[in-house]
């Protein structure tokens, strides 16, 4: 009796420190972020006191907070879908066996191990139309004699942007992936081949069922770090023009730190986590029904 | 029970995915939240030492005194850590002097942060100081400006950091801002004299651009760093500006929406750098020590040490037969309250003492040598015009002796500068409105429209 009595409690003993340090570390600030989110803040910056949801109707009466999120939207679901799609096709590639594989290896893992900074610093100056090297490196080859403008308008920023984003996630949808296959055993292949399946068909029927748990979490953990992102956006364009490249990340940066609007700013934040909230519940109500359909 | 748990989880993937996630700042007002508690336990424990510090004082120990300057150069920090801080020690062993020089990209949030935490520096050094007063975070500058340094800030000066009949801050220095133009492509380009007028310049660019079309012929920074400064040049001097006559807002004038329609032109023209909106004031600086801008609206001090541009200053081109307005920036020193100070008259007495220090003829004249920008009292703008050679300036501006010519010249164009309204409350808004109809104005909306809008906003 005692024992079953231990062997209910035994995994909540060891789940117990990272619940203390989720407690102490990220639930008491976003505790706070909360309480923030409905607290009258001055500029300057000092609490006032309770303000119920003002904070809440002046950002959703804001058109510049509608047009935040559906940038949000855009960016999330552009950079974590293109890079998921060309993270897997180079991911097969490098699953072949071929010359210098280890060092093309190497070499696809750069944009993920170097500061996201630096890299936006570097796009930038590469696509800067007056200064920038990319008008340079086209001009000495002859294939343009005056500075194109690469980035026109809000739009055109913002695709670069994405751009940017997808360049830097794809390494790591990459190896996700990559991991997957390699744990695929190649008799599944080799039965394939006898029966004569095509390219398509061992795709859809033995690769992509077999990697649904490695593309599932490098899904899920690239939505919330793309939904998050801050460093790209905000070292491109801050925002501009007129606020039209903006996440909620940037926007939020700057209702604070720009604006001095503090509770906005702690306000967006709650609504941002909100929305993650709820793509991290499906994936999880999904994973728990997949794993109880497995049983 | 197994959708509470898949949520539970969810939740906690969330927290630590955004808490830990992707970049430094992705999250910031999680991470503020997490600072503020990390500076919360700070405060906590700074105030158990400041009642010890009270404690020691009683038997005669130090007053502390904790001080915030913004970053001004790359140099700053030597200057306040090698000569500012040990001559003040040496002169004030009474004052436990305590300096931390933070860039402008982060003072704000620095301060902010401060302030949530009741952490307020005893000095800070920023631009704006009407929403300080309005927490009642400022000691009024009279509490603690001397009689002899009150009489030598400049007058323009002091009654500029007023609010309300009451001087809530001391100017800390000037800049300022005209047109400078290179000479050797002005005369290459046959353009005989720097443009007067609009039309002037624009004819000017017209030449320049046909000249040679490697060279960008004007200068236009309408980013989020600084585009207020671009509302200030064209606006003032087409007769319109921030304000009326009577100080109220005045941000949709004939005169503003015709200012906003010449920008657009001249980037719809080419004359500028092709993306104004992000292309801040120093890479254009920059381009015009390499000799491949020919004109632009600068600071005084922009002219890098190693360029060898044959550069002119000139009036600010106008409009609509306007005289020209120079354009004057000032950032400012102010004191915050501290009730949980042990010995308020100490640490007034700590203040006064670090303000008179600093503002003495010989140290302040250094700094501004030092730095590159202009006194705001009566004794250095004298001085410094016949003895600037004394001092040196910055390793980063070549750290060659001083030029009197250089104070001279601008010290003189000082008095008749218009500045910013920042002591007035709305200003952040005002500021960042400006920019953003800058902006939207560039990416095609009507300025006029845009103006009316903004105008609605901040006077109702």
């Amino acid at each position: 009796m005692k024992k079953s009595a231990f062997k209910k409690i035994e995994p909540y003993i060891w789940m117990l420190p990272s619940i203390i340090l989720m407690v102490t570390m990220i639930a008491v600030p976003v505790f706070t972020v909360f309480k923030l989110s409905v607290s009258d803040i001055s500029r300057s910056g000092v609490v006032k006191g309770f303000s119920g949801l003002e904070n809440f109707q002046s950002i959703f009466a804001s058109a510049k907070f509608w047009h935040t999120l559906q940038n949000t939207l855009v960016w999330t679901v552009v950079v974590v879908g293109m890079s998921t799609l060309l993270g897997f096709i180079i991911a097969m590639v490098l699953n072949q066996n071929f010359a210098c594989r280890k060092i093309v290896r190497a070499i696809v893992v750069f944009p993920w191990a170097t500061s996201l900074i630096i890299q936006s610093i570097v796009w930038k100056y590469i696509i800067t139309a007056d200064f920038g090297s990319l008008n340079v490196i086209l001009k000495k080859l002859g294939i343009i004699s005056r500075n194109i403008n690469w980035t026109p308008n809000a739009a055109a920023y913002f695709a670069w942007e994405c751009w940017i984003g997808i360049f830097v996630t794809i390494p790591f949808v990459t190896f996700c992936v990559l991991s997957g296959l390699q744990s695929i055993d190649d008799t599944y292949y080799e039965a394939a081949d006898i029966d004569g399946a095509s390219f398509w068909q061992k795709l859809y029927r033995i690769t992509l069922p077999l990697l649904r748990p490695n593309l599932t979490v490098s899904t899920v953990l690239n939505i919330i770090y793309v939904f998050n992102s801050f460093p790209i956006i905000w070292t491109i364009t801050k925002g501009d023009p007129a606020d039209k490249t903006h996440t909620l990340a940037t926007y939020l940066y700057k209702l604070a730190f720009t604006n001095g609007r503090m509770g906005q700013a702690a306000a967006v934040s709650v609504v941002g986590f909100v929305i993650l909230c709820f793509c991290a519940g499906i994936y999880m109500i999904l994973s728990l029904r997949a794993e109880k359909e497995e049983q | 029970m197994k959708k509470i748990l898949a949520m539970t989880l969810a939740v906690s993937m969330v927290l630590g995915l955004t808490a830990c996630g992707g970049s430094g700042s992705s999250s910031s007002t999680e991470t503020t939240a997490a600072a503020t508690e990390a500076a919360t336990e700070a405060a906590t424990e700074a105030a158990a030492e400041t009642e010890t510090e009270a404690a020691a004082e009683a038997t005669g120990d130090k007053v502390p005194l904790n001080v915030i300057i913004s970053q001004y150069g790359n140099n700053t920090q030597e200057w306040w850590d090698g000569v500012f801080v040990p001559g003040f020690a040496e002169a004030h062993p009474e004052v436990d002097l305590t300096v931390e020089i933070v860039s402008w990209n982060d003072l704000y949030t620095v301060v902010a942060n401060r302030i949530t935490n009741n952490d307020a520096p005893d000095i800070l050094n920023i631009d704006t100081f009407a929403d300080y007063v309005a927490d009642d975070l400022l000691m009024p500058a009279e509490d603690y400006t001397s009689d002899e340094l009150k009489a030598k800030i400049i007058p323009s000066f002091w009654n500029a950091n007023e609010l309300d009949g009451t001087v809530w801050a001391l100017p800390i220095l000037a800049s300022v801002r005209s047109l400078f133009y290179n000479k050797d492509i002005l005369e290459a380009a046959g353009v005989e004299n720097p443009p007067t007028t609009w039309d002037e310049v624009k004819d000017a660019c017209a030449k320049i651009k046909a000249y040679n079309p490697d060279i960008t012929p004007w200068s236009l920074d309408v980013s989020s760093d600084e585009g207020q400064a671009a509302f200030g040049y064209y606006t003032w001097n087409n007769g319109g500006g921030f304000v009326d006559e009577s100080g109220n807002w005045a941000l949709n004038s004939d005169a503003n929406v015709e200012s906003l329609n010449f920008i657009k032109e001249m980037v719809d023209a080419g004359y500028c750098f092709a993306d104004p909106m992000n292309a801040t004031r120093y890479p254009q600086q920059d381009a015009f020590n390499a000799g491949s801008l020919a004109m632009m609206i600068g600071p005084c001090n922009m002219i890098s040490a190693d360029s060898d541009v044959n550069y002119g200053v000139a009036p600010m081109p106008t409009n609509g037969g306007n005289s020209p307005v120079a354009f004057g920036v000032c950032d400012r020193l102010m004191a915050f309250k501290d009730d949980s100070a042990p010995d308020q008259d100490a640490r007034t007495a700590a203040i006064s003492a670090f303000f008179d220090y600093f503002y003495d003829q010989e140290v302040y004249s250094e700094y501004m040598v030092y730095e590159g920008f202009l006194p705001v009292t009566s004794d250095s703008s004298e001085y410094l015009p016949e003895n600037a050679e004394k001092f040196n300036k910055c390793e980063a501006n070549g750290g060659t002796p001083g030029e009197n010519d250089y104070f001279a010249t601008w010290c003189g164009m000082l008095a008749d500068c218009d500045f910013y309204p920042a002591s007035r409350a709305e200003w952040i808004d005002v500021k960042q409105g400006v920019i953003d109809a800058e902006q939207q104005v560039l990416e095609g909306a009507d300025a006029k429209e845009v103006l009316d809008a903004l105008q609605e906003d901040i006077a109702g």
